[in-house]
């Protein structure tokens, strides 16, 4: 249903990243896998500035898993600033944290993400919740329209 | 032609003693002439009736002239200039000559305006007789030297008044000091020989009434040269009738109340002359003199001389009477230091206030004391009963003008009740030590017995004269002892002065304290925060290399298990059950971190409402190990944070659970009444019990007495967890065990009684 749409992954650590690619690969999830490691970054790839003028190298994504902890600019302002952007606020977030604090919960729902997931130490549950999120996500949730349109002209 | 009437020998009853106008007398002594003149012309518009016996020109014949008509040619202009000039209070005395029935007269004059009048004042003098300046240079000199020397109040009092003595030639001169009720004591004397002495007697306030203070205080001195004197009417122009009476207030010649004559006739003083003391703005004392010889007529130069001493004895006043008890004083410092070193250092200030007793009560010179503060009382020495000092700390909270200080010698005055505890409080200084709230410290006084030395009778100052009361001064001026009864020992201005610094330290140091919370309250802020940000540390900077081990150990071993040796591949194994653990470990430190720092939410709470939402959670468990759970008793209702106690008792009942290899388990929940009024709550198993060695060290985090993996496993957190739970609600937790028995985990709830929550934090 949403195979083409392009998933940003805004992460910092490397393994993470590695096993969330592997496991992607695992589950045979189709969509283009972009990956930011800074706040800073996601924004210039989002705004297709800077780094990422090149609009071919950073298409609009139809969803974004968002790590909290990040160097700089970190992922509670980046979702902050993201969805305060008329022509981005209608992108999904998902929030991809260690952090189990009520409050960072709260704030993330406050501020406009559609899901929070828990990285689990425990392989065979990331599996499960990986398998859970392509299941629901790019198989049954409908996305917002245009911008699905948008990106699967890419 | 009108009169103003002077009023000899006028009734004056008790009603209107206090009101009489004694700035309006209408009239004069007749040693002097008053003239009220019109500006610019000098026109004389009032006169007093004896103008022709002084100057030799009737009254009636001078209203409506100019000055200038008494003058001799040569003075005219410059007398003018003076008169007219903005200050022509600088120029007094001028000295007039008037050549008026064909002789020469000499005259001061003294003049001064008040209330748009300028009233000129003219005293014969016998010549140019004048004191010449360097004469008042040093005198002046002489007397300023003495006095500033005098090493005290009363040395300063006998200078003075030998001083004025000296210089005036009166019988007698006495200083004497007003207190509160304005009776006045007489501190120092000097008089003649053979007369009787007054020093030590008490003058009752009804001798000067409040309108005579009042001049006293406008006018440095007032002087009677002869006291049976006839008053010279005040004449004035027909036109001018309308005008009211005219104001003496500042004149020399004022005639003085007939009352007073009276008074001073009774007392056998033919002649008289007050100088004012006043400190710091206010009426202290007076020196006065009296002459028993006949009359006597003090030359303007002399007065000038006696109004200088008293103008400087009262600058000096305030250093003089704080040297008064100068070694009380720095004993009530010393005392005081002790007292604040000790307060601050007691958490508990009305305890370190009152131990040892004996420093309080010196500090004012008191026999008892009572601190009540915020509700409790503590009492050294003697004090009234517990009764009586509550009706008297609500009688002083109802004062409708609450004071900081409230000092008397005679409680019984202002509140009646105080009389039946006189023996013990007939004199009281209430410190209030805080505003809003009613905290005091209180002194005692007992009731003393006194004997005052009066100058005569003060209770009988009003005789029946035919069937009209009439104020009669008192006829007697012998000594007149009297016995006072409901009065403690005066406080001396030391003693109020201690009271009231102390109450100002007091008063410090609770702000102080109250600085010292909020900068406690600040740092344990600053400290929650760093806490929050080391629970973040520990759950994601922690855990994240974690998971990376976890995750690539997890890896090697599903995708590489072929080429591993069994060893090797139980090792990995290992490796993955370890960051499991570890991991545990991180939620459970992150975790008992939040629960210090989590606010309570206190309510009041059934127990068992609590109790049985955790039975239904625990169920499968209790069924799958056949526990029988026993609740005797409905549990009473606490005050405490309803997820914190499910918490509490799912820690308690699954450590009841796990420890227990009997074939019939049971866990019993109640609850039991403590001697002082409070609830100990318990849960009780037939378990595998706990030595009492280790009954200290089940309550360290991570903590465990059994193998990893026996009893089920765990991370040692648990009764850690509830030891802070229960702490955080004021409670107390512990044990008895029997091993191989079983084991009873007590608790209390003190939240009822419970100090604010972040001062637990604190510790």
């Amino acid at each position: 249903m949403n195979r083409g749409l392009p998933i940003l992954v805004v992460e910092d650590n490397d393994e993470d990243f590695d096993m969330l690619q592997m496991t992607f690969q695992g589950v045979s999830i189709p969509n283009p896998l972009y990956r930011c490691t800074e706040g800073e970054e996601a924004l210039e790839f989002l705004h297709q500035t800077g780094r990422y003028a090149d609009p071919e190298q950073a298409p609009r994504p139809g969803l974004i898993l968002l790590d909290l902890n990040l160097a700089g600019l970190d992922g509670r302002q980046v979702l902050e600033h993201l969805k305060n952007e008329p022509q981005l606020k209608s992108i999904p977030v998902l929030v991809f944290s260690t952090s189990d604090n009520p409050k960072d919960v709260q704030s993330a729902y406050a501020h406009g993400a559609s899901g929070y997931l828990l990285k689990p130490v425990d392989l065979p549950r990331f599996e499960r919740m990986i398998q859970l999120f392509k299941d629901f996500w790019l198989e049954h949730i409908v996305l917002p329209a245009g911008e699905a349109r948008e990106g699967a002209r890419r | 032609m009108q009169t103003d009437g002077a009023r000899p020998g006028q009734v004056v009853d008790l009603t209107n003693c206090d009101k009489e106008p004694i700035h309006i007398p209408g009239g004069i002594q007749p040693h002097g002439v008053l003239l009220v003149l019109q500006e610019p012309a000098l026109t004389i518009r009032q006169v007093s009736e004896n103008a022709e016996a002084l100057l030799g020109v009737s009254a009636p014949s001078l209203l409506g002239t100019p000055l200038e008509s008494l003058l001799t040619e040569p003075q005219s202009a410059s007398i003018r200039a003076c008169l007219l000039s903005e200050r022509l209070e600088e120029n007094n005395p001028l000295e007039l000559t008037t050549r008026a029935g064909g002789r020469e007269r000499f005259f001061n004059g003294i003049a001064h305006r008040h209330q748009g009048r300028l009233i000129l004042e003219l005293e014969p003098t016998s010549g140019q007789e004048a004191l010449p300046f360097f004469g008042f240079y040093h005198q002046a000199r002489r007397s300023m030297s003495r006095l500033r020397n005098a090493k005290d109040l009363s040395a300063l009092c006998l200078e003075a008044v030998r001083e004025v003595r000296r210089l005036t030639g009166f019988d007698r001169v006495i200083a004497y000091r007003f207190d509160e009720e304005w009776n006045g004591a007489v501190l120092a004397e000097d008089r003649l020989e053979t007369i009787d002495s007054y020093l030590g007697l008490w003058f009752p306030a009804s001798d000067i009434p409040r309108q005579a203070r009042e001049l006293y205080t406008l006018n440095w001195l007032r002087i009677i040269p002869a006291v049976d004197y006839v008053p010279a009417r005040i004449l004035s122009l027909p036109e001018d009738a309308g005008q009211g009476p005219l104001d003496m207030s500042f004149c020399v010649l004022r005639s003085v109340s007939p009352i007073h004559l009276e008074y001073l006739r009774n007392m056998g003083a033919p002649a008289s002359m007050s100088i004012s003391l006043l400190k710091e703005g206010r009426l202290w004392g007076l020196i006065s003199c009296t002459h028993v010889s006949g009359a006597r007529y003090v030359p303007y130069e002399v007065r000038k001389a006696c109004e200088f001493v008293g103008e400087f004895m009262s600058s000096l006043l305030v250093t003089k009477e704080g040297h008064e008890h100068y070694d009380q004083r720095i004993r009530a410092q010393s005392i005081q230091v002790r007292l604040l070193e000790r307060m601050t250092r007691h958490p508990d200030f009305a305890v370190g206030l009152t131990q040892p007793p004996p420093e309080l009560l010196e500090l004012t010179g008191a026999t008892g004391a009572a601190v009540y503060f915020n509700g409790r009382t503590t009492i050294i020495g003697q004090a009234p009963s517990d009764e009586q000092l509550q009706g008297l700390i609500d009688w002083l909270a109802a004062k409708p003008d609450p004071r900081e200080l409230f000092c008397t010698a005679c409680l019984s005055n202002h509140y009646p009740e105080a009389a039946e505890f006189k023996d013990v409080a007939a004199g009281l200084i209430a410190a209030s030590m805080s505003r809003g709230r009613h905290n005091y410290v209180l002194w005692f006084r007992p009731e003393v017995v006194q004997t005052v030395a009066w100058g005569g009778n003060p209770n009988k100052p009003v005789d029946i004269d035919g069937d009209q009361p009439r104020l009669h001064p008192r006829k007697s001026f012998a000594l007149w002892r009297e016995t006072v009864r409901g009065k403690s020992l005066p406080w001396k201005d030391y003693e109020v002065e201690a009271a009231r610094e102390l109450r100002r330290s007091v008063i410090d140091i609770v702000l102080q304290r109250s600085e010292e919370l909020l900068k406690l309250n600040m740092e344990l802020e600053r400290s929650n925060v760093e806490l929050d940000s080391f629970a973040y540390a520990a759950s994601h900077d922690l855990k994240e290399p974690l998971r990376g081990i976890h995750n690539y150990t997890s890896l090697v071993v599903r995708e590489q298990a072929d080429s591993l040796s069994p060893t090797n591949l139980k090792r990995m194994d290992t490796v993955v059950r370890l960051t499991q653990r570890m991991e545990s470990l991180i939620n459970s430190l992150l975790h008992y971190a939040q629960v210090g720092r989590t606010e309570l939410s206190l309510r009041e709470t059934d127990l068992n409402e609590v109790l049985s939402s955790v039975l239904e959670v625990l169920k499968p468990r209790m069924d799958e190990f056949l526990v029988e759970v026993r609740v005797p008793r409905p549990l009473p209702p606490a005050l405490c944070d309803r997820v914190r106690m499910a918490e509490v008792f799912t820690n308690l009942l699954t450590n009841a659970i796990k420890y227990n290899d009997k074939e019939k388990k049971w866990v019993e929940i109640g609850a039991m009444g403590t001697p002082d009024g409070g609830t100990t709550y318990y849960v009780r198993d037939n378990g595998i019990g706990i030595k009492p060695e280790y009954h200290d060290t089940i309550f360290r985090i991570f903590k465990r007495l059994h193998g990893r993996d026996k009893y089920g496993g765990g991370t040692g957190t648990g009764l850690t967890i509830v030891k802070r739970l229960i702490e955080r609600h004021n409670g107390r937790l512990w044990l008895e065990s029997q091993p191989g028995a079983g084991t009873t985990f007590f608790f209390t709830l003190g939240s009822e009684k419970a100090e604010p929550v972040t001062e637990v934090e604190a510790k």
